[in-house]
């Protein structure tokens, strides 16, 4: 009896939580919702985290290889990804390097996570981190459409991300993503970040090569940039960052977001960019994309 | 029938009615009555004491504490005074709970607590024991009086059931009808203060069963604006105060029958 | 490296905030908005820590808005300081505090008087005239003189201005080519 009292007389240190739980707690407590009160309905997972004071100081013992270039984990942070609003949908392109220190773990990684028909997301920091929580955002949009009859818009999709890295800041969680759709808003595409960082915008680059594809895409972008002139855009920003860039390179991964879906335009090699460009694709010039520049006395 | 559905108060009965809540209703309405007006520049409480006696002990009400003789006035903050009506025991609890609310508003907040949300509090407390198994439903109904930058001078009335309402001028305990018509007929839009105070008089006088009005019997206070700082001031009055507004309003004893104290 | 400035005049306070969010040295948007209506008489500016930010104003704006939905009247902007101080102060001792500083700027529609509010992580809270946080606040208490805007040696190349008064908070374009 004193329990259920209690709850009444609420403590002052209880009375503040309860301003904002109180009611999400109470109905599972009176089972409602319909009998389904003690199910979490839409909560984020409970994620196991090392069983330490602090989970970061942890993390940071055994993967920040500033500090200590004999740490057992290593975690891959070299990269370039790109995204771009316009008025033919959204532009997606990323290299596909993956570097551990100094070694170049893979050429051949997919950086752009398709999270469904109609969205993708970037991996740039940590590739299991954005693998496993874009995956897990993806059977969150796709329950949100079975229990809405909707597709789930690009704002909630990458608020729910947004929301779920924030609850694990300071843990080691490291990512820099950008969440693109096609919605009843038309194109939309969000930067999210481990930070819990959460940012609209038109023009996003992330990674090590941010900079340099930064540099190609701001002065070669354009609201009413054609299809062609678009892809030809993102992966030319790809390429000079692949070129600049130690830590960035291989391949370009190149998609394009239209109402209808995403769209897989093309993989290409970095060097064969720079000595023979894309070949004959519309949109894209003759030649080379480096290589001619460079030796040409012209 | 009804012992089937009074043993606990989380059940109804066939009628769908809360016995427990009745009981507890009734209860007050025997209780001393407790008695509000709400004026343009003030609120005006009046109670009537039942634990009286020649030789019950009130030396410390006096002068001592804020003024009152503490068995149905209490102040709960700067800016709001309440009377009861009912179980004083359980009273005692709600007062104490109401005191704790409103502190933790000023600490969250730092402003008083608006009035119908210290209302509220109570109700939600209250609400909570006409639900849960094994509880028994306060025996209590409440006047507040209070004041604050939001709605300016309230009175409101809470019951055992959790309800509570806003009036301008309401009774609680016994006799409660005749006050409240005998104030229905007298109760003026925009009285003031001073009028509240003899309007007040006059219907305890008439509902108490008592011939003579006296301290030993009534409890009384006032919660107005202090004119130079703008704040709620709460004047719970003391026995000798008491006495000589019941005098000023020709309520009082007279000389003669007056008894003989020390 | 965010700037806000507020400054409170007879019945008003005008609340500015750059409009940048950048990671390390790449600004990645300058058309970001970072003062929220949290009601129709109360602004809050707010800059710290990224991520951190947003998700307190958005707790902030919330509980507000439930705090009025509740009692039918919104705080008034005293009170409502006094509980977003409160909440950064209790943030600050918990396993993962809020990083964010404020500035709070209302009308209080109770007395008819304006107030604005600086506050920081840590929790202090001051009631002031003008305020600002970042690396502008090192230019406000010289606010007035007009030749601030040409000594500030981080221009920044818009700000999104807001103003609250009697009659609620509007947007307000800033001319910054004077």
């Amino acid at each position: 009896m004193n329990a259920i009292a209690s709850r009444f007389r609420a403590s002052p240190y209880h009375e503040q939580g309860v301003e904002q739980d109180q009611n999400a707690q109470d109905s599972v407590l009176w089972g409602s919702q319909g009998g389904f009160g003690n199910l979490r309905a839409g909560a984020p997972p409970e994620f196991v985290v090392p069983n330490v004071p602090s989970p970061t100081a942890f993390l940071q013992l055994h993967t920040d290889d500033h500090a200590d270039p004999n740490c057992r984990i290593k975690i891959a942070h070299g990269t370039t990804t790109l995204a771009f609003r316009f008025r033919g949908g959204i532009i997606v392109a990323v290299d596909s390097r993956a570097t551990a220190g100094s070694y170049i773990a893979s050429g051949t990684v997919k950086k752009v996570i398709e999270i469904n028909k109609f969205l993708l997301g970037t991996m740039a920091g940590g590739a299991a981190d954005c693998q496993y929580w874009e995956t897990y955002l993806g059977i969150q949009c796709r329950l949100h459409e079975l229990r809405n009859r909707e597709r789930i818009s690009v704002a909630a999709a990458s608020k729910y991300l947004s929301n779920l890295v924030y609850s694990y800041k300071g843990m080691g969680l490291s990512m820099g993503t950008m969440i693109c759709g096609w919605d009843k808003t038309g194109p939309a595409l969000f930067y999210v970040d481990s930070d819990g960082t959460r940012l609209k915008g038109d023009v996003f680059s992330v990674g090590s090569g941010s900079t340099f594809a930064y540099g190609v895409l701001d002065q070669g972008y354009h609201w009413e940039l054609s299809d062609e002139d678009a892809q030809e855009l993102g992966r030319r920003s790809i390429y000079a960052a692949g070129h600049r860039d130690a830590f960035s390179g291989n391949t370009i991964n190149l998609y394009h977001v239209r109402e209808t879906g995403w769209e897989f335009i093309g993989n290409y090699d970095v060097t064969k960019m720079h000595y023979d460009g894309p070949g004959n694709i519309p949109g894209a010039p003759v030649g080379g994309y480096g290589y001619d520049a460079r030796v040409s006395t012209v | 029938m009804a012992r089937r559905y009074d043993s606990r108060t989380t059940i109804f009965s066939p009628e769908g009615r809360l016995y427990q809540i009745e009981y507890a209703m009734e209860a007050i309405s025997h209780a001393g009555t407790v008695l509000g007006v709400l004026a343009s520049d003030g609120v005006v409480l009046a109670a009537e004491k039942k634990v009286t006696g020649k030789l019950l002990d009130l030396s410390v009400t006096k002068d001592g504490g804020y003024g009152g003789s503490g068995e149905k006035i209490y102040l709960l903050t700067d800016n709001v005074v309440v009377g009861v009506a009912g179980l004083t025991a359980d009273a005692n609890s709600l007062v104490n709970y109401a005191r704790t609310a409103a502190q933790r508003h000023l600490f969250t907040f730092n402003e008083d607590i608006p009035v119908e949300q210290l209302a509220q509090r109570l109700c939600d407390l209250k609400q909570g024991y006409t639900q849960y198994g094994g509880l028994r439903p306060f025996g209590v109904s409440l006047l507040y009086a209070g004041w604050d930058p939001y709605y300016q001078f309230q009175l409101y009335l809470s019951d055992p059931s959790g309800n509570y309402s806003g009036w301008k001028a309401t009774c609680i305990g016994a006799n409660n009808g005749t006050a409240q018509s005998l104030l229905k007929q007298e109760y003026k839009e925009d009285i003031k203060v001073e009028d509240a105070i003899g309007l007040v008089m006059k219907v305890m006088s008439k509902t108490m069963d008592s011939t003579t009005l006296g301290s030993e019997k009534l409890e009384f206070a006032t919660l107005t604006l202090d004119p130079t700082t703008k704040k709620p001031k709460a004047k719970i009055y003391r026995p000798a105060e008491v006495d000589a507004l019941l005098q000023k309003h020709d309520l009082g004893k007279k000389e003669d029958t007056e008894m003989k104290t020390s | 490296m965010e700037v806000s400035f507020a400054i409170t005049g007879k019945g008003y306070v005008i609340l500015a905030a750059d409009q940048n969010a950048a990671r390390s040295i790449i600004k990645m948007k300058a058309d970001e908005d970072k003062i929220k209506a949290l009601g129709s008489h109360l602004l809050m500016a707010y800059s710290g820590e990224p991520g951190d930010t947003v998700q307190f104003a958005e707790y902030v704006e919330r509980n507000l808005r439930l705090q009025q939905m509740r009692n039918n009247h919104p705080l008034r902007p005293q009170a409502a300081a006094s509980w977003v101080r409160r909440s950064i102060a209790d943030s600050l001792r918990s396993r993962s505090p809020y990083a964010v500083n404020i500035l709070l700027g209302g009308y209080d529609m109770a007395n008819k008087q304006a107030k604005l509010y600086w506050m920081d992580y840590l929790g202090t809270q001051v009631d002031v005239p003008f305020a600002a946080h970042g690396y502008g606040s090192y230019f406000a208490l010289s606010l007035l003189d007009r030749e601030v805007q040409k000594r500030l040696v981080i221009s920044f190349p818009s700000f999104k201005v807001k103003v609250v008064d009697e009659g609620g908070v509007r947007e307000v374009e800033l001319d910054m080519t004077v």
